[in-house]
């Protein structure tokens, strides 16, 4: 689903979307009178955020046929060519899995097998009856949840002033987010665990989900800006002539045409937070350590248990790669908004 | 706009200012040690400091090596998902999952496949008669290629990313273009060099960007890997300021470190940017 699409769910319960929305939006670019409804659709092109995925409702052959391979075999090839790609790439993850289905012994039996000798959860139950695992995830959670709210209701607002009041303070604040980007994380670690440590915060979901929003933040604000950018300014003043106040027309009108768009954000700074872990290292000791920490200090305290390190690992990553699976339309968007805008 | 900002600044702003002005003191690493004004002391032991001269160094051709391979392969992804069109979306969506894994879990994986003895890429590189050996080829263990050994799960982790980039940019060339140029004669290669390539130039220029900056950091994936061993042939520069913050106690040096570091990687970002981007330039 392209953000056009994302766009028209949320505008389908102010103004009747037409059908073939997008498809149509062509033809009223040049129209000189638009309607609204026909003005919606025309915002959400404006992103140019192709339809990536599901291209259901815009016609074929518009933009794409120029470059789809014509001759049969050649698209034999390719597709095998294809596959072959997927496999490889597909690989080592499910090689970690397999491996994390060993027995402790067969995970570093030499030569190693690619399938288990044996299937066994032993990995399983060593890994997650370990003592700081399961407070291990209940804290990632709790930091990766505490960093996207807090990520959201700070992008939100500044997102929409931004793009509303067209102020250089504004484009100056945008530039200045996107230099934080650059920051390495090992510079400010430090003296921001100091300062969560002046405060009485050490070694608490809070400190670290602050440090992570520092990560998502910026890219939160990015992101939400290019929502709001395809929101017609029109439609906004349309609901105030209605008797809207300024207010009444972001809350009812503005925030549910973006609710696929703060869904976006949402995921990426959770996804942000989750995996996230220098921040975490250094910020964390014993009480709020994440699954990350954990996974990597397998590796020195209890020597080398590298099969309990598989399940683990295995445990954390498949949450979020199934629900990226889910969500992939809406993550897709995501990724390609800001750099295909250009 | 401003609570955010306010945020930014208490959050990021405030610890960089803490970083920079730690760069001028000798730091005891004890809590509430003595702090001695050096002035530029940290810097020039920073700069005449070979470790931290060589970590530069492999920082640049870390980020080279993983964004040039990571960009070839994703533009041959993109262009395969394009020419093949449609039906391999559901391909697609297969191919982002590692953008959802844990760098460090990337980074432990790979090692499980590299990693001297146990490691399944030597044994099957064996058995396909190419090494004589399994520990022929230490990947994690010769210092000579391990720089390039710890890139591969950063390069596996976010071609992905490139690739969709990419791809959407080339959704976004008109059919119409490359027909015209199909009609004039033009063949693969110079369809791509010639039409394709400059056309997307913008956005191959913010993914270039977005991913040199992110390469630049690397971390997660190294420490797991290799800790930035054997006999420092792998330590970055994210690594060297944590080892001189953490194991060797000084956070001044580190402090002058990563200040260089910071204005280094802005100067590179700003030419980038200037240079390929041309935002303005209408291409």
């Amino acid at each position: 689903m392209s953000i056009a699409e994302a766009n028209n769910h949320g505008s389908m319960g102010i103004v009747p979307a037409e059908p073939g929305a997008a498809g149509v939006a062509h033809r009223n670019a040049q129209a000189p009178e638009r309607t609204l409804a026909g003005r919606i659709p025309r915002a959400g092109q404006t992103i140019k955020t192709p339809a990536l995925a599901g291209a259901g409702r815009r016609r074929r052959g518009v933009n794409r046929e120029g470059l789809e391979a014509g001759k049969r075999s050649t698209r034999t090839i390719l597709w095998i060519l294809l596959a072959a790609s997927l496999v490889l790439y597909g690989f080592p993850f499910l090689y970690l899995l397999f491996t994390s289905f060993k027995t402790p012994i067969d995970t570093i039996a030499v030569p190693p097998t690619i399938l288990p000798r044996e299937w066994t959860l032993e990995n399983y139950a060593n890994a997650l009856g370990r003592s700081g695992v399961p407070a291990s995830f209940i804290n990632s959670i709790q930091t990766a949840v505490i960093s996207t709210v807090l990520s959201l209701v700070l992008s939100v607002p500044a997102a929409y002033g931004i793009t509303r009041y067209k102020t250089r303070s504004g484009r100056i604040f945008i530039m200045a987010a996107l230099v934080t980007r650059m920051v390495p994380p090992v510079a400010i670690g430090i003296p921001l665990a100091s300062m969560m440590a002046s405060v009485g915060l050490a070694d608490t979901p809070i400190a670290l989900s602050i440090a992570h929003t520092t990560i998502s933040l910026p890219l939160s604000i990015w992101l939400m800006s290019s929502f709001f950018e395809a929101v017609p300014k029109d439609l906004e003043e349309a609901a105030t002539v209605d008797g809207c106040s300024r207010l009444g027309a972001l809350w009812r009108v503005v925030i549910p045409v973006v609710s696929g768009g703060i869904a976006v954000t949402a995921i990426f700074a959770f996804l942000a937070s989750w995996n996230e872990f220098l921040f975490a290292l250094l910020m964390t000791a014993v009480r709020s350590q994440t699954t990350p920490v954990v996974i990597a200090n397998f590796q020195t305290q209890f020597g080398l248990d590298w099969g309990s390190m598989t399940a683990l690992a295995a445990v954390y990553s498949i949450p979020v790669i199934l629900l990226t699976l889910f969500l992939q339309r809406k993550i897709v968007a995501g990724m390609t908004l800001g750099a295909v805008k250009g | 706009m401003t609570p955010a900002a306010l945020f930014l600044a208490v959050f990021v702003a405030y610890p960089l200012f803490r970083l920079i002005s730690d760069s001028f003191f000798k730091i005891s690493p004890l809590v509430g040690g003595p702090r001695e004004f050096v002035g530029l002391d940290n810097y020039v032991r920073a700069f005449t400091s070979p470790d931290f001269v060589s970590a530069g160094w492999r920082t640049l051709a870390y980020t080279l090596v993983v964004v040039t391979l990571e960009f070839a392969l994703g533009l041959g992804m993109a262009l395969l998902f394009t020419t093949l069109g449609r039906k391999s979306q559901v391909l697609r969506t297969l191919f982002l999952y590692p953008l959802m894994i844990a760098p460090i879990v990337a980074g432990l994986l790979w090692k499980f496949l590299m990693i001297d003895n146990f490691g399944l890429l030597g044994t099957l590189l064996h058995q396909a008669g190419i090494l004589q050996d399994p520990n022929q080829i230490g990947w994690l263990s010769n210092p000579d290629i391990v720089l390039f050994s710890v890139a591969v799960p950063d390069i596996w982790l976010t071609t992905s990313f490139m690739c969709l980039v990419l791809f959407a940019g080339l959704q976004n060339i008109p059919g119409d273009l490359i027909e015209a140029a199909r009609l004039d004669g033009a063949r693969a290669p110079s369809l791509l060099f010639r039409i394709i390539l400059p056309l997307l130039r913008p956005v191959i220029a913010v993914a270039l960007v977005v991913r040199g900056i992110d390469a630049a950091r690397a971390f997660d994936t190294i420490l797991i890997q290799t800790n930035g061993g054997p006999q420092s042939a792998s330590e970055t520069m994210s690594l060297l300021i944590y080892r001189t913050m953490i194991r060797f106690g000084d956070p001044g040096l580190a402090s002058a470190m990563g200040t260089i570091y910071l204005l280094a990687m802005l100067a590179i970002a700003f030419v980038a940017v200037t240079t390929i981007w041309r935002p303005g330039k209408d291409t």
